[in-house]
């Protein structure tokens, strides 16, 4: 990149504003051209300062986070990713935030002089830098802007052991195209569904619950102890990481604190190696868009054990980089975009293919 | 490692320590306000918002304590409870602004932040609200249990009822100083083996930890409650136990997943309604509209602001959730360019720099102008006069202007002093038990900041005084013919080249008698002086150090030190504080400070061979006299002026100078509300002095304030007409012993 990426900042708390200026001012390739202390300004400076980036956060004065978000995305189309508190609110804030289309978000920074900075400025910077390459209303296959859809659940689902174990990894772009391809899933879609999505602790809850809201199958924050079901996603808490074991009753996710894996809790890899270990072939792998190349290994291990694995298309991917660190080692099986990728996911796990496969 | 450098973390500290100041401030106002309108949701909202950014920046700087607090707190205050909740949501904000100041002070000094719990406390009984469901468990024990299986265990425990065994819930609590907690956890694993199939443990093995006080845990058994309670008393192990049969709906058809489902809708009709009424700004559910209408027809009957959160999991048709966007951006327009962004934080010093690069200029500027009168004198012809005199009358000009904006750029509004007296005022109303209240004026009257930084302690002790020993009991007043609320008055005004602040009450006003007599005991006069000092004298003493009329000390006030503080400061800001005070009808503190303490206009003289200065502002005037209008009265030299008597002070003999000359200048002074006469040799005139600070070492008397340098290089020494007068007190008490 020879041009520096201009990011204007937008916070009410000065504290904020100066905090974020000076993680960004560690990257030579990010350059701060201003700041604003409410939405007002911010739009204002935009006008004048022309920002590639925004960092917005939601909770201001006069025109508030979401109002200035909406604008900016109508007015201007510069990509905005929100920094956000870590509270109910601020998660449930965030996910409306994103639904309005706000790229991504980041969790608001805390402990400045602890070693916990070093990761939220990481994954800040490279956000803005993948935020700086994309450009909003970019031909992707996003949900509409307001993605509520009536969720089209069956009024009763019978506990019913799944088909296949779904395991799906996905990081940057994730929560969109989660909700994408979870909400065009079936109700009765006969696999269960575990979900590693990079996330930060405290917005996976809100997360879920949002998804829940708007799929037809149940999708559910997971808990030590949660069962896999058919028509049931579970995604992994925040700073957990996430195993699938079989137990004598039936099958069950394990959430533990063990180290990161990748710099990553949860860890996509985690999560299919233990899927590949006890499902083998009545596993599927997906893995989505994301940077870095958190899954890749995993989904080799998937595919040796016998499983489908699957990448998310290049040019469906927000960030296309996890997918490729798989599709490049020869993980990969096959290759589906976005809007392919709940179609194929119900013909793979429709009972009739399963007991195909099963017999061979 | 840290993130930041050293000096990048201060920097960010310092940033925070200012800013969480100023939330404080905000926090303290909206408490107040939240004390006229209980209830009002807008100022709930502010105070969240408030709470949320102190929450935020808290955390951004590492210090936990503060940031949990505010989170507590942020949490509990919801629109909803703002309904059901009292006035105490006020005190609770105000404990808040208390408690998170001296979290923060302790911050500041590097030190252990207070626990604050009382706060704590009163956050936890905002937030107990009636809580109707699941809240049953604990009972009559202590002992919280939450029986929180997870999916797999209650499936195991569905199965076990299904095949006809009893399952029991247990519940144990340790010990309080039950050692080892590893070995009792054992231990209690033990016997619950013993009572039958152990079906599920919280915490297992894996989660164990140290300072573990409860362990629930599901057994399938086949004995009776009674015989497991016996059991599982485990002597200086167990404090308290819960044990309850577990008993599933019966039916197969109630699974798992419906009780999930169930869990998560009521979650989202709990929370649903609370996000909503925070984004739509004011109208509140009618009372009618229970949770149930919320859910069928989302937001049917409010303007829809915010987008709603799709919000049930019945299927029901909403509409399409969009912005009012014709109003909105309309409104976002004229917000944008009617208030431009042009607030600077600049380090003090930088301005003081300036500001003393301007005094160098106005040194010079005299300087120039001296040679130029020069110039005229020795070339009245020149034409050249005239082209000078253009350029300086221009260059002063712009000088002045430029004086003027520094000086601006150093002055606030003495609002920023004056905001934290309503909340003193409240405090120390409530704890005397009176009913006070602050009308305050002229907040928008600029100052000097240091000015402003200084008089803060002075005026905090004369607020205090007022509502502690001021204004009377109600009932004392309603004797008195007076409305039972007292009234403290603070009002800011300028006076020529000064700025006034008022502090008034409308109490009992000062005691003269009583303080006389307290005087007299203490020995700080003599009782014979007692009867003849005039009203202002006798005001005057209760700025006398250790002198206080209260008869107990209180935790407020009465420990007589705070008005000698006052009086100290003022003078240090070459201020002056008069008292004027009429019995039954209150008393009024007068603080008059100059408007900056660098540059002020003064009046020249000389005595002897030295020139010296007074601020212009504290002349009255100036009256000529010869040795004969002066009289001796009580060992003071005094001159009759007009129609009043003088006390006149000889600088010549203070500063060791021959008197001289036959005839001799009067400078007339005023010092509070009294006045005294300057017998001064020569008048120089008026000018502008750039103050410079007198270094303690080379002035070793109070007697002068500051020096500064004329444009001739003259070196001017600038009174302390405070100190000169009680110097001549005390130098006549000398010659009146000797007498």
């Amino acid at each position: 990149m020879s041009e520096r990426v201009r990011v204007l900042v937008v916070d009410d708390s000065a504290l904020m504003r100066k905090l974020i200026s000076q993680i960004l001012v560690r990257d030579s390739d990010i350059e701060v051209v201003g700041t604003a202390m409410d939405g007002a300004f911010g739009l204002k400076k935009i006008e004048e300062l022309a920002p590639q980036v925004v960092t917005l956060d939601l909770e201001m004065p006069r025109m508030d986070g979401m109002e200035t978000l909406r604008q900016i995305t109508r007015r201007f189309r510069i990509p905005v990713i929100v920094v956000s508190a870590h509270t109910t609110d601020g998660a449930s804030a965030t996910f409306k935030a994103l639904a309005l289309g706000a790229l991504d978000f980041v969790a608001k920074p805390r402990d400045a002089a602890s070693a916990h900075m070093e990761e939220i400025a990481a994954d800040l910077i490279s956000k803005i830098k993948v935020a700086a390459k994309t450009r909003v209303g970019q031909s992707q296959v996003l949900p509409n802007e307001e993605p509520t859809r009536t969720a089209n659940k069956p009024a009763y689902r019978p506990r019913q052991e799944p088909t296949k174990v779904v395991a799906v990894g996905v990081s940057t772009g994730g929560p969109m195209a989660l909700q994408y391809m979870l909400s065009e899933l079936p109700g009765d879609f006969p696999g269960s569904i575990v979900v590693v999505q990079h996330m930060p602790e405290g917005f996976t809850e809100m997360f879920a619950r949002r998804l829940n809201e708007c799929c037809a199958i149940d999708v559910k924050e997971a808990q030590s102890g949660d069962l896999l079901i058919a028509g049931r996603a579970l995604i992994c808490p925040g700073n957990r990481h996430m195993k699938v074991r079989r137990m004598p009753m039936g099958n069950i996710v394990v959430l533990s604190d063990d180290a990161r894996v990748n710099g990553h809790r949860p860890s996509v890899d985690v999560l299919f190696r233990s899927v590949a270990a006890e499902f083998g072939s009545r596993g599927i792998g997906v893995l989505m868009t994301g940077m870095g190349d958190d899954g890749a290994f995993g989904l080799g291990l998937l595919k040796t054990a016998g499983a489908l694995t699957i990448a998310q298309s290049e040019e469906s991917c927000v960030v296309f980089g996890m997918p490729k660190a798989a599709i490049e080692r020869g993980y990969a099986m096959r290759v589906v975009p976005l809007d392919m990728l709940s179609n194929t996911l119900t013909i793979q796990c429709s009972p009739e293919r399963a007991a195909r496969i099963a017999q061979v | 490692m840290s993130f930041f450098s050293d000096e990048r973390a201060s920097e960010l500290r310092e940033l925070f320590f200012e800013s969480a100041t100023e939330l404080l401030q905000n926090l303290n106002e909206e408490g107040l306000e939240l004390e006229k309108h209980p209830g009002d949701p807008e100022i709930i909202r502010q105070v969240r918002r408030t709470v949320h950014t102190l929450k935020g920046d808290s955390a951004a700087c590492g210090y936990q304590e503060l940031s949990e607090l505010a989170h507590q707190l942020e949490d509990v205050l919801t629109a909803e409870m703002a309904e059901s909740a009292n006035g105490s949501i006020a005190d609770v904000v105000l404990i808040a602004a208390d408690t998170f100041s001296s979290m923060l002070s302790a911050y500041r000094g590097n030190m252990q932040a207070p626990a604050g719990e009382e706060l704590r406390q009163q956050i936890m009984s905002l937030a107990q609200k009636p809580v109707p469901t699941n809240g049953g468990n604990g009972g009559p024990y202590k002992l919280h249990a939450r029986f929180a299986w997870s999916e797999y265990e209650h499936m195991v425990m569905e199965d076990a009822l299904g095949r006809g065994e009893t399952v029991f819930n247990i519940a144990f609590a340790f010990e309080q100083n039950c050692p080892m907690r590893g070995a009792a956890m054992q231990l209690v694993r033990n016997v619950l083996q013993e009572c039958g199939r152990l079906l599920a443990i919280v915490p297992d093995q894996s989660t164990l930890t140290n300072d573990l006080d409860v362990v629930e845990a599901a057994i399938a058994t086949a004995h009776d409650q009674e015989w497991i309670e016996k059991k599982c008393r485990i002597p200086s192990v167990v404090s308290s136990l819960l044990v309850e049969q577990c008993v599933f709906n019966g039916d197969g058809s109630d699974d798992v997943l419906d009780i999930v489902k169930h869990v998560t809708a009521e979650l989202v009709e709990d929370v649903e309604p609370q996000i909503r009424a925070e984004e739509i700004i004011a109208p509140v559910a009618p009372p009618s509209t229970t949770p149930k209408n919320f859910q069928n027809g989302p937001g049917s009957g409010h303007p829809q602001n915010g987008a709603p959160a799709a919000a049930t999991t019945q299927p029901s048709p909403k509409p399409p959730a969009s912005v009012p966007a014709a109003a909105v951006p309309a409104e976002a327009q004229t917000g944008l360019s009617s208030i431009p962004e042009t607030l600077l934080r600049v380090d003090a010093e930088r301005i003081d720099a300036v500001l003393n690069l301007v005094g160098e200029l106005i040194i010079g500027k005299s300087m120039m102008h001296q040679s130029v009168n020069e110039f005229d004198k020795r070339f009245p012809k020149d034409p050249l006069r005239m082209k000078f005199a253009d350029a300086m009358a221009f260059q002063s000009r712009i000088i002045n202007d430029l004086q003027k904006s520094v000086m601006k750029i150093r002055m606030v509004p003495v609002e920023q002093l004056f905001r934290r007296f309503p909340r003193v005022v409240r405090d120390v109303a409530k704890s005397c038990g009176k009913d006070v209240t602050l009308v305050m004026s002229g907040q928008d009257t600029d100052l000097d900041k240091s000015i402003l930084d200084m008089l803060a302690e002075p005026l905090a002790h004369l607020v205090r005084n007022a509502v502690d020993h001021g204004i009377e009991s109600a009932p004392e007043r309603i004797n008195g013919g007076k409305p039972a609320q007292g009234t403290v008055r603070l009002d800011a005004y300028h006076q020529g080249n000064q700025i006034v602040i008022e502090v008034a009450d409308d109490g009992r006003g000062i005691d003269r008698d009583k303080l006389l007599r307290k005087a007299v005991e203490q020995g700080i006069i003599k009782a014979a002086d007692a009867q003849s000092l005039s009203d202002s004298d006798a005001s005057n003493l209760v700025f006398h150090p250790g002198l206080s009329t209260a008869e107990q000390v209180t935790a407020i006030s009465g420990r007589g030190m705070g008005m000698d503080i006052v009086k100290t400061v003022l003078e240090r800001l070459k201020g002056t504080v008069s008292i004027r005070t009429s019995p039954g009808k209150g008393t009024t503190f007068l603080l008059k400070v100059p408007l900056t303490l660098a540059i002020i206009k003064a009046l020249l003289f000389r005595v002897g061979q030295r020139t010296y200065a007074v601020p212009l502002a504290s002349v009255i005037e100036i009256a000529r006299a010869t040795p004969n209008d002066i009289h001796v009265v009580d060992h003071h030299d005094v001159l009759q002026l007009r129609h009043e008597i003088l006390t006149l002070v000889h600088l010549s003999k203070i500063a060791n100078q021959p008197a001289a000359g036959k005839r001799m200048f009067i400078v007339v002074i005023s010092m509070g509300d009294r006045k005294f006469g300057l017998v001064v040799d020569r008048l120089v005139g008026e000018e502008e002095l750039v103050i410079k600070a007198l270094d303690d070492n080379l002035v070793a008397t109070d007697l002068v304030s500051g020096a500064s340098i004329l444009g001739d290089g003259t070196v001017v020494l600038i009174l302390n007409i405070a100190s000169i007068i009680s110097r001549m007190g005390r130098m006549h008490k000398m010659i009146g012993a000797t007498a």
